[in-house]
């Protein structure tokens, strides 16, 4: 029987996609992309157990939530996955504004802390109170989050120079946070004794779990076992209570524990590989004495879970306060620090900023600087001698310093 | 003028612009082509049917795929789906009066939908009165989407992730069709519904979700939305659709007290189809504006848009003897969504090809490959891909 012409016209499709096919295999069916330049990735040598546990942690922490499922009545975003894009930093549309300091009892009564710009239908959404000041803060990356925690606080003591003994005009302290009792004793960086606050833009945290439990509660609405009582805009009628009709508490422990090993688990992204620029930009990162406060590498200590354990973080944090000088100061103290000082951000996850934020670059705690040479040159106070040297450095010198710490 | 007594405008001037654009020209006859479909393969163009005790009829379709999808180069799916099993049934109750009814077990009878049920009165061809359970004429996909006459197996991405499809809602109206020329007609539905409810909203974990605002069964504000399509066809095989939506979503009244403002929800929809050369091309693409809340700006979207194009071409009619009703199909598909337009990321785009194989012209194997990206609120890309087999068939 002959070939039909329609068919024998069109035979040669299916051949011609088969060889495709073969020939881009990987390319057609995706591709897994380098887990190290990746901000959600786990850590390595995880159990089946503690992998199981990522996982788990991972889907509550894309979770969004609708009001059928408890968000709000007053809310920043939907999910912790919405601020933090693809686990690293936010963008300016996602920043919170912090108001209030403790002399004015954190401007409760005008919706601080921290203002929830967002509402269900029948709530009122807060706004900054005309003439407040107002801390804006990008959310900050949170991979990484097991290791910062497995640091020991002798570790991050050590570094401390509160009255600047070695006379080098860097000045790091602890920030002492009490932990709220809410946290359990299990948990790290828990207890009635102030703890060494390493978490947030002021390290006013002492835990995951702690920042968990406020960053559901604060941003998002929801209600857990530990704080179970909703976050209501002061400003707003009784009538606006009835809004939110879901009981509280919106979540169990059990999920908050889940993002907390999620957290726990997430590993850094790997830095860019060595270069003759590179190493001359780590020379000079030194030598300008940026590594002073961005201290390169941190130790973990003995952890259960053994990947967190007796590990090298190369983070580029002291974790500690240092004074930033009046062009970064947002005069709201927060626990111990004041209005000038700022933990000391961690650089590692440089390299891959733009990579997840369509290609643009907030730096800073409230994203005004949209390159490194820029975030540099607005560091004062303790970092004021660095600043300078770096301003100071020859065009190939500076741009060597810039493409290190970008590689990072 | 109040938000209510604008929106009531709306609807009169909408319906008002369906009936002066149906109102037959001086080339048009009331009396259209009564052996062609209303739509193809639409509420009384079911192949298959047997006939019980003379005037009724029964038959269905049932689909089943195999899936398997990849996301990031990981395996994110390789299962089975009992996808849907429908029955339905028309009877003609009379030389006026004809009733129909869709009822769909779908995912293995996970869920259980009536999605049809409505009562024709015919009073003329081009008047005719329907009332129940009816299918929504927002694009002609919605009308016609059996997966025995769809090419691929997964409806394209603007019909399940902004339109809502299959998208029925209880409502009354009105349809008809009026010739023109010896071959062209015009044809209209315009109908009032119970329209969206608030789930498009607050039952979404996603943003807006316009798909979660289905099912009004009863009405929750006391304002009945409005929905309606015309379309010209200047030949068999050639139509082109426009087609709306408008309507409050949101309870912003109960029992004539006022809780809320009003909020609507608007959706256009350009839809067409023809054939040259042999390939068969057809297409759709939505526009939803939705009214949100204040308090949920930038995080729930207020505009959304996708559209799709799919190009089909028969072959190998005849080719298997043992077959000679077997015909083979080759197919393109490219497809794209915009969950929030006034977001940077948040929409979807992939393309499909695939071929297709009819023992007769009821049943179908469908092999698909599908290759999508999917960006979220960031613009952050993830890549998919879908290698699809599926089997539907009327009964």
């Amino acid at each position: 029987m002959g070939m039909p012409n329609l068919f024998r016209g069109l035979s040669g499709i299916p051949v011609g996609l088969a060889l495709l096919l073969q020939a881009g295999c990987s390319d057609l069916l995706t591709s897994t992309p380098d887990s190290g330049d990746q901000l959600d990735s786990p850590l390595e040598g995880l159990s089946a157990t503690e992998r199981a546990a990522f996982v788990r942690g991972d889907e509550e922490f894309a979770r969004r939530f609708s009001p059928a499922t408890g968000l709000g009545p007053i809310f920043n975003d939907v999910s912790c996955a919405a601020c933090h894009s693809a686990d690293g930093r936010g963008r300016p549309g996602n920043a919170l504004s912090r108001i209030g300091t403790p002399d004015e009892d954190m401007l409760r009564s005008w919706g601080g802390p921290q203002i929830q710009n967002r509402a269900i239908p029948g709530a009122l959404a807060e706004v900054v109170p005309a003439g407040v000041h107002v801390s804006v803060r990008l959310p900050p990356p949170v991979f990484a989050a097991g290791l910062i925690e497995a640091i020991p606080e002798a570790t991050i003591i050590a570094n401390a120079d509160p009255d600047d003994l070695d006379g080098d005009g860097i000045s790091g302290r602890v920030n002492w946070v009490v932990p709220p009792p809410w946290v359990p004793g299990t948990e790290p960086g828990a207890g009635p004794e102030p703890r060494v606050g390493r978490f947030g833009r002021k390290a006013q945290t002492t835990s995951i779990l702690q920042q968990t439990v406020e960053a559901y509660l604060q941003d998002m609405g929801i209600t857990t076992d530990f704080l179970p009582d909703e976050n209501r805009n002061p400003l707003a009628g009784h009538a606006h209570d009835a809004a939110d009709r879901i009981g509280d508490p919106e979540v169990p422990a059990g999920t908050v524990f889940a993002v907390v090993n999620y957290l726990r688990l997430l590993a850094p992204p790997a830095p860019g590989g060595p270069t003759a620029a590179r190493a001359l930009g780590e020379q000079l990162f030194a030598a300008t004495g940026c590594a002073a406060c961005h201290v390169p590498q941190l130790q973990t200590g003995p952890h259960p879970i053994g990947a967190l354990a007796h590990q090298g973080v190369t983070l580029y944090s002291d974790l500690l306060l240092h004074d930033m000088g009046d062009a970064l100061a947002d005069h709201r103290p927060d626990g111990d620090a004041d209005g000038r000082e700022w933990r000391t951000t961690p650089l590692w996850g440089l390299r891959m900023i733009r990579a997840y934020l369509n290609g643009d670059a907030f730096l800073l705690h409230d994203g005004r600087a949209r390159t490194i040479e820029e975030a540099i040159l607005l560091h004062g106070g303790e970092a004021q001698r660095s600043r300078d040297l770096f301003a100071g450095l020859s065009p190939a010198d500076r741009a060597a310093l810039l493409d290190f710490v970008g590689s990072r | 003028m109040t938000p209510r007594h604008t929106a009531s405008r709306a609807r009169q001037t909408f319906l008002l612009a369906l009936v002066l654009a149906a109102t037959p020209a001086s080339r048009v006859t009331a009396q259209a082509d009564s052996t062609r479909p209303f739509v193809r393969g639409g509420v009384y163009d079911k192949p298959y049917q047997a006939r019980l005790l003379g005037r009724t009829a029964i038959g269905g379709y049932a689909e089943a795929h195999a899936r398997y999808e990849r996301v990031d180069g990981a395996t994110d799916e390789m299962g089975f789906v009992a996808k849907r099993f429908n029955l339905f049934t028309s009877t003609r109750v009379s030389d006026f009066v004809r009733m129909a009814a869709e009822l769909e077990f779908e995912e293995g009878g996970e869920e259980v939908k009536l999605e049809y049920a409505a009562i024709d009165l015919r009073i003329h061809a081009a008047l005719t009165i329907r009332g129940g359970m009816l299918l929504s004429p927002l694009g002609r996909f919605n009308l016609s989407h059996d997966s025995p006459l769809n090419e691929f197996t997964d409806r394209p991405l603007v019909s399940t992730e902004v339109l809502g499809v299959a998208l029925s809602e209880p409502g009354f109206g009105v349809l008809g069709q009026a010739a023109i020329g010896r071959q062209g007609r015009v044809t209209w539905e315009a109908y009032l519904t119970n329209g969206f409810h608030d789930g498009l909203v607050a039952n979404s974990a996603e943003g807006t979700r316009i798909p979660l605002g289905r099912g009004n069964i009863e009405d929750q504000n006391a304002s009945p939305a409005v929905v309606g399509r015309l379309a010209w066809s200047p030949r068999v095989g050639m139509e082109l659709g426009i087609s709306g939506h408008h309507g409050a979503w949101n309870a912003f009244t109960v029992e004539g007290t006022p809780v809320d403002e009003r909020r609507d929800l608007t959706i256009s929809v350009l839809d067409g189809e023809l054939s040259v050369a042999g390939i068969r091309v057809s297409g759709e693409a939505a526009l939803a504006r939705i009214d949100i809340p204040p308090g949920l700006a930038g995080t729930y979207a207020s505009r959304q848009a996708g559209w799709f194009l799919d190009l089909a071409r028969d072959f190998g009619a005849g080719l298997i003897p043992t077959a000679p009703g077997s015909l083979f199909t080759l197919k393109a598909r490219i497809d794209a969504i915009d969950l929030d337009t006034e977001a940077v990321g948040h929409h979807v785009r992939q393309a499909g090809l695939g071929i297709n194989f009819r023992p007769t012209s009821e049943s179908v194997v469908k092999l698909d490959f599908v290759r999508g990206w999917r960006f979220d609120p960031f613009n952050n890309r993830s890549d998919f891909a879908r290698l699809l087999a599926s089997f539907a068939t009327y009964f």
